[in-house]
């Protein structure tokens, strides 16, 4: 819902996961979801 | 009016910056406008970063003409659709700099003539596609490139203009506030603009990570913290009263001020009290003329406070 | 049908014929009998139009560049500073490829401010992309816009076109014109059919903003649209003559050219003045002519340069001025001759309202001849 780019698609087994093509890594959707049920992870430097 | 709010009509793949507020909004107006909407965007953030050629993001049509004119050119697209009998509903939209100064003739010509239209107004409270300079939307105090705080400044000299006001003085039938802190709300406003008569008004504060100076997680909460400390205020306006009123718990509004680089100046290298004071002189402004306060028959055990972040935190 | 009328009602009429969906124009003089007009007839129904009482001629042009964006007919109609506001707007409604006809009552420029009649407002804007056409008299301005609208939506060109005429002398002069029936022009001028359009059954986006890679092809894309419009408005021209009698396919009008040594070359009512000088000249043996430029853009170089082959020497009369460098029309005109040797020689002259009269003609035909040239005319005493 809150992210900007509106690439988190819900998956089967309702998991929301981001299209890895489009998503900036703003970490939007780890600071909001009320389940706290996303973690950010740095791809790299 | 029956919308399919699950509908992306604002495409993934633009040129926003991670976290970008504008972008969300954009993402939830168009959700709450559909299919059946044309939209007239002013030049800015949004338009730089929807329509880069050959790429676009809109999925529904859209004309990008110039910075001041999109409520001129939505004025001509109602009258052409009127003309033809077409269903269609014309969405403009435009950054603050676009609506506030430089497109304030048009945005005024249009309410005057009283065009069945939306102008929605994605406020981030600068011309931030230029690189972030002062504009009318620009909150006192706020650091820009324009207005930057000195040794003989404390920033933004000005309060914010009362766009909702100046153009319910139009005899806006439908005027609202929105922030997409509180998207749902953003939603249901949007959606309601769009189904009464006449040009109607929303105004959506949109923090901008990038000018503000917090993270792109922050963006919501930044948001949210506008809104708990009163400084801007979510109503809805019909005809000219204040029909419906978000009320909060309200913070001081040092908590907002803190999380943003462009206030930084206002605590380092020391607290600006008089300033501070007077913006939240202006928070309690607002709160008594929209009665923002939630008002408890027995004051309330304070919860334990997650603790405030430091700017770049 | 003859209609003894003033030149703005002419102009109405003829815009009413062409039945624009939306007219949106601010008043500015003098060209506020034309949007009077049609607010009237809208008002009478006798126009079936949305009229967008805009407030700005900024907001003009922006709402008819929306209007047409959607997919119906616009017009508007100004001059002058009115022009200069839709500045930002002509080169956006062009660049966009969107048609439309917009009349301009040609006015001179502030600062000094005047209301008087000279060219500098529409030559000003000769590098929109915009069609331009100047009429001598009203009949051709009021006949240039069934042409002007014909064209301009043309697939093959999609080019906005202004309409040219000169402020007071012609918009408020009254001239007997020949309006055609209603019929007529609907059989020459069919309803507007969009090469694209605002529409949410197949969305698209206008206006898009271009990297270094793409812009350059835009604008060469635009200047193909102007030249494929020379053979539409020769082919729109004749086809109009067929329908009402007048032809405007030639870019160009020669008067007294054949065995011409002077040749004058301008745009406008004042070669109507320039014609009449020309007979009285010609009585007295001078072999002097005119070259009137009716479309000035696409600029008609070749034909130019085809008119004057016989030629001595080529006087431009300039309603105009490049501060800084010379009258616009001289300087194409010098461009088109490169390489044939006639000398071409400047001449600014009737800014703001400043009237000619045959003996000014005259005069300047006899500069041309002494070779003395490249000045403003008729300066007061003590003042050159």
């Amino acid at each position: 819902m809150v992210c900007p780019e509106g690439c988190i698609v819900e998956q089967e087994d309702e998991a929301f996961l981001p299209d890895y093509d489009y998503c900036k890594g703003c970490g939007l959707c780890a600071e909001e979801c009320p389940a706290e049920d996303i973690e950010m992870v740095k791809e790299e430097k | 009016m029956v919308v399919d709010k699950s509908l992306e009509l604002f495409d993934c793949g633009h040129r926003a910056c991670g976290g970008c507020g504008p972008a969300l909004a954009a993402r939830l107006i168009l959700k709450a406008a559909g299919k059946n909407t044309i939209v007239a965007t002013a030049t800015g953030c949004l338009e730089v970063f929807s329509s880069p050629y050959p790429e676009t993001a809109w999925k529904v049509p859209w004309i990008h003409s110039l910075f001041e004119n999109a409520a001129a050119v939505g004025s001509g697209i109602e009258a052409a659709l009127k003309r033809q009998g077409r269903s269609e509903k014309v969405l403009v939209i435009g950054g603050d700099g676009a609506s506030f100064d430089i497109g304030m003739l048009c945005i005024s010509g249009a309410f005057e003539r009283g065009h069945d239209l939306t102008y929605i107004c994605y406020d981030n409270e600068a011309y931030m596609n230029t690189g972030i300079q002062r504009s009318g939307a620009t909150p006192l105090d706020a650091h820009t490139t324009t207005s930057p705080a000195g040794r003989c400044s404390t920033g933004n000299s000005r309060p914010k203009k009362d766009m909702p006001a100046i153009l319910a003085a139009h005899g806006a039938p439908y005027v609202a506030t929105t922030s997409i802190a509180y998207p749902n709300d953003l939603m249901q406003k949007v959606e309601r603009a769009m189904e009464v008569k006449g040009p109607c008004y929303v105004q959506v504060h949109a923090p901008c990570a990038t000018g503000w100076g917090f993270e792109s997680d922050r963006t919501m909460v930044v948001g949210k913290l506008a809104v708990e400390t009163g400084l801007f205020v979510l109503f809805e306006q019909t005809d000219g009263t204040v029909t419906k009123v978000k009320k909060v718990m309200r913070k001081p509004v040092e908590e907002y001020l803190k999380v943003q680089k462009r206030f930084a100046h206002l605590f380092k290298p020391r607290r600006n009290e008089v300033e501070i004071a007077r913006i939240q002189a202006m928070a309690d402004a607002n709160a008594a003329k929209y009665g923002i306060d939630i008002k408890l028959k027995k004051p309330m055990e304070k919860p334990a406070e997650k603790p405030v972040e430091k700017p770049g935190g | 049908m003859m209609r003894f009328i003033e030149g703005s009602i002419a102009v109405a009429e003829a815009v009413r014929m062409c039945r624009p969906q939306v007219i949106s124009a601010y008043p500015i003089t003098p060209q506020t009998h034309i949007v009077e007009a049609l607010a009237e007839m809208v008002a009478n129904c006798t126009l079936d139009a949305e009229y967008i009482t805009v407030e700005s001629e900024f907001s003009a042009l922006s709402a008819c560049l929306g209007a047409v964006a959607a997919g119906s007919r616009a017009y508007s109609a100004t001059t002058s500073q009115g022009l200069f506001l839709m500045f930002e707007p002509c080169f956006n409604l062009a660049g966009m490829r969107l048609p439309m006809v917009m009349t301009i009552a040609n006015r001179a420029v502030s600062a000094p401010l005047s209301i008087w009649n000279d060219q500098q407002d529409s030559i000003s804007l000769r590098d929109s992309g915009w069609m331009q056409f100047y009429a001598e008299d009203n009949q051709e301005a009021a006949d240039l816009h069934y042409l002007a609208y014909k064209v301009s939506e043309d697939h093959k060109v999609l080019l906005p076109a202004m309409v040219c005429f000169d402020g007071f002398i012609l918009t408020h002069t009254y001239e007997p014109v020949d309006m055609p029936a209603q019929e007529q022009v609907d059989a020459y001028l069919p309803r507007f059919v969009p090469f694209e359009k605002l529409d949410a059954h197949d969305p698209i986006s206008f206006g898009m903003f271009a990297f270094p890679e793409y812009y350059m092809e835009f604008r060469y894309a635009v200047d193909q649209a102007m030249q494929r419009a020379r053979e539409k408005i020769r082919d729109a021209g004749k086809d109009l003559a067929g329908k009402i009698g007048r032809d405007y396919s030639a870019f160009v009008e020669g008067y007294q050219l054949e065995d011409a040594e002077t040749v004058l070359i301008a745009m406008g009512s004042l070669c109507g003045t320039i014609k009449d000088a020309i007979d009285e000249m010609r009585g007295a043996g001078r072999k002097v002519g005119l070259l009137r430029i009716r479309t000035y853009r696409p600029f008609p170089g070749e034909e130019i340069l085809a008119a004057l082959s016989g030629a001595k020497r080529v006087a431009v009369l300039d309603k105009n001025i490049s501060l800084g460098s010379k009258g616009a029309v001289g300087l194409e005109v010098k461009d088109a001759l490169y390489g044939s040797g006639i000398p071409v020689l400047d001449y600014i002259v009737g800014l703001g309202g400043r009237d000619l009269r045959k003996r000014d003609i005259a005069r300047i035909a006899d500069l041309a001849e002494k070779g003395e040239g490249d000045l403003f005319y008729g300066l007061r005493e003590g003042v050159a």
